[in-house]
């Protein structure tokens, strides 16, 4: 099916480089590493970067250190047990591995929600357990739908939502740049479309009047804050209005999940980024009738799961993005159901 | 000694009640205006038949069946404002028929795995069956 919504990248294609307004998306199965500078977005394609024999990035390959880092992971639909991945535990503990055999320790972890599948007690449980062996100083969580169904959200804020405003909203400030946790999955739009508020919205107004514009800005938030595809309620239908919020910074980096794949656009200062699942994948854009779990062959699985590590260079304003599988491509698969 | 005796008789007391929390069973969420679900049924598979049977089933959203509340985007999962949910309820009947009916199951439920025939049957992930046929 042709999409006239989505512009496919060549893996091989070094990348966007343009200024000012630039809507450009990059789809990158098995990854996508990128950098950010002043609103100038630069992406390589995984394949570029990689070590097959390490599975890490090749050293001939300049990647400056940041000041500090940190990892996002997604959608780990604790409690999913269907044929497109019986196993959502164990990838979900192989991406935590991920984490703990990164180079330096990221300084924190961004969880973009679905953390359960059911939103069930046991589920929730379950997840905290795996997160305990996450080597980090702390874990940032947002709800996704799934952590909110039957109770319009109350165990979850119960569990996640100590010193959050509303349904779970909050920001934070670290070694200079300001971090927003929204939430777009309690109410609901037509069509499955997310949906900030009001409420939020003055919140967020507030929340970021008093910050000087060379401050970066990084938003993580479940559902995608631009529309990957609005047929498939892949977008948020206020998400406008939060966004003109944010135009007068110079850097801002959005990062969601809920669509289960490595997406990219970036739209004047602001750079969009939705990272992989932990559990399963789902089907690209206006690939198949309706989104939903994509059952691959059990040898693909693990290459379109994984983890996206983030480093921040505090003097360029600069985040780096790097998306990793959870295994490299010509890596031995592991036996898996 | 006596503090002995005493700290032995709280402790079992306190063992005793953490045996007697554990052994109660979950707690059992009440959900208002259930018509063909049973009305006992468990949060969990409630969810389940929500994600797996119908919104997985027919490519949709909770919103398509379900109502906001008024003056907000809240959904409100009791109200029968929506034609969609009484469809709904009907293609449910239909399916606990067609299963019992013609695949000799004494007693369907929706979300049971052993039925023989489900949402996905038809829908294949779409909101309606007719749709596949003008793609």
């Amino acid at each position: 099916m042709k999409n006239d919504n989505f512009i496919s990248l060549d893996e091989n294609d070094d990348g966007i480089d343009r200024a000012g307004f630039l809507k450009c998306m990059a789809w990158a199965g098995t990854g996508l590493f990128c950098m950010m500078s002043g609103g100038v977005l630069k992406s390589y394609g995984m394949s570029q970067l990689m070590d097959k024999a390490t599975g890490r990035i090749k050293k001939n390959i300049d990647i400056a250190k940041g000041d500090f880092s940190f990892v996002q992971i997604s959608d780990s639909h604790i409690g999913f047990n269907k044929p497109a991945n019986p196993d959502v535990l164990g990838t979900l503990q192989a991406a935590i591995s991920k984490i703990n055999a990164m180079p330096s320790t990221p300084s924190f972890i961004l969880h973009t929600g679905d953390l359960s599948h059911l939103a069930q007690a046991e589920e929730f449980d379950t997840l905290d357990q795996a997160m305990k062996s996450a080597k980090t100083g702390k874990i940032f969580y947002v709800p996704g739908e799934h952590d909110v169904l039957n109770d319009n959200g109350k165990q979850y804020l119960q569990r996640y939502g100590k010193d959050t405003k509303g349904n779970g909203w909050y920001s934070f400030d670290f070694n200079g740049a300001h971090f927003i946790g929204l939430v777009n999955v309690v109410d609901t739009a037509e069509g499955g479309l997310g949906v900030l508020g009001n409420e939020q919205l003055e919140w967020l107004e507030n929340d970021v009047k008093g910050l000087s514009s060379s401050t970066p800005i990084v938003v993580f938030a479940h559902i995608p804050l631009w529309a990957v595809y609005p047929q498939w309620g892949w977008g948020t239908r206020d998400s406008a209005q939060a966004l003109s919020y944010l135009k007068r910074f110079g850097s801002v980096s959005v990062l969601n999940g809920h669509i289960h794949q490595t997406l990219q656009k970036v739209e004047g200062n602001i750079t969009f980024h939705t990272a992989t699942s932990t559990a399963f994948p789902q089907p690209q854009p206006g690939t198949a009738p309706a989104a939903g779990p994509m059952k691959v062959p059990a040898e693909q699985l693990r290459n379109l799961l994984g983890i996206t590590s983030v480093n921040y260079v505090e003097h360029d304003h600069t985040l780096a993005v790097t998306d990793l599988p959870l295994t490299n491509k010509d890596e031995k698969q592991p036996e898996h159901q | 000694m006596q503090f002995k005796k005493k700290y032995v008789a709280i402790s079992l007391l306190a063992s005793t009640i953490a045996v007697a929390v554990a052994a109660l069973p979950p707690s059992v969420q009440e959900f208002k205006n259930l018509k063909v679900l049973p009305k006992n049924i468990s949060s969990k598979d409630l969810s389940r038949i929500m994600i797996d049977d119908f919104e997985d089933g027919l490519g949709v959203s909770c919103g398509f069946c379900h109502a906001e509340e008024k003056d907000s985007h809240r959904l409100d999962y009791a109200s029968d404002a929506k034609p969609e949910k009484k469809i709904a309820r009907l293609m449910m009947q239909m399916t606990m028929g067609i299963n019992k009916k013609y695949f000799n199951l004494k007693h369907p439920l929706i979300g049971d795995s052993t039925l023989v025939i489900g949402c996905s049957t038809c829908h294949k992930g779409q909101p309606h069956p007719g749709d596949l046929e003008e793609q």
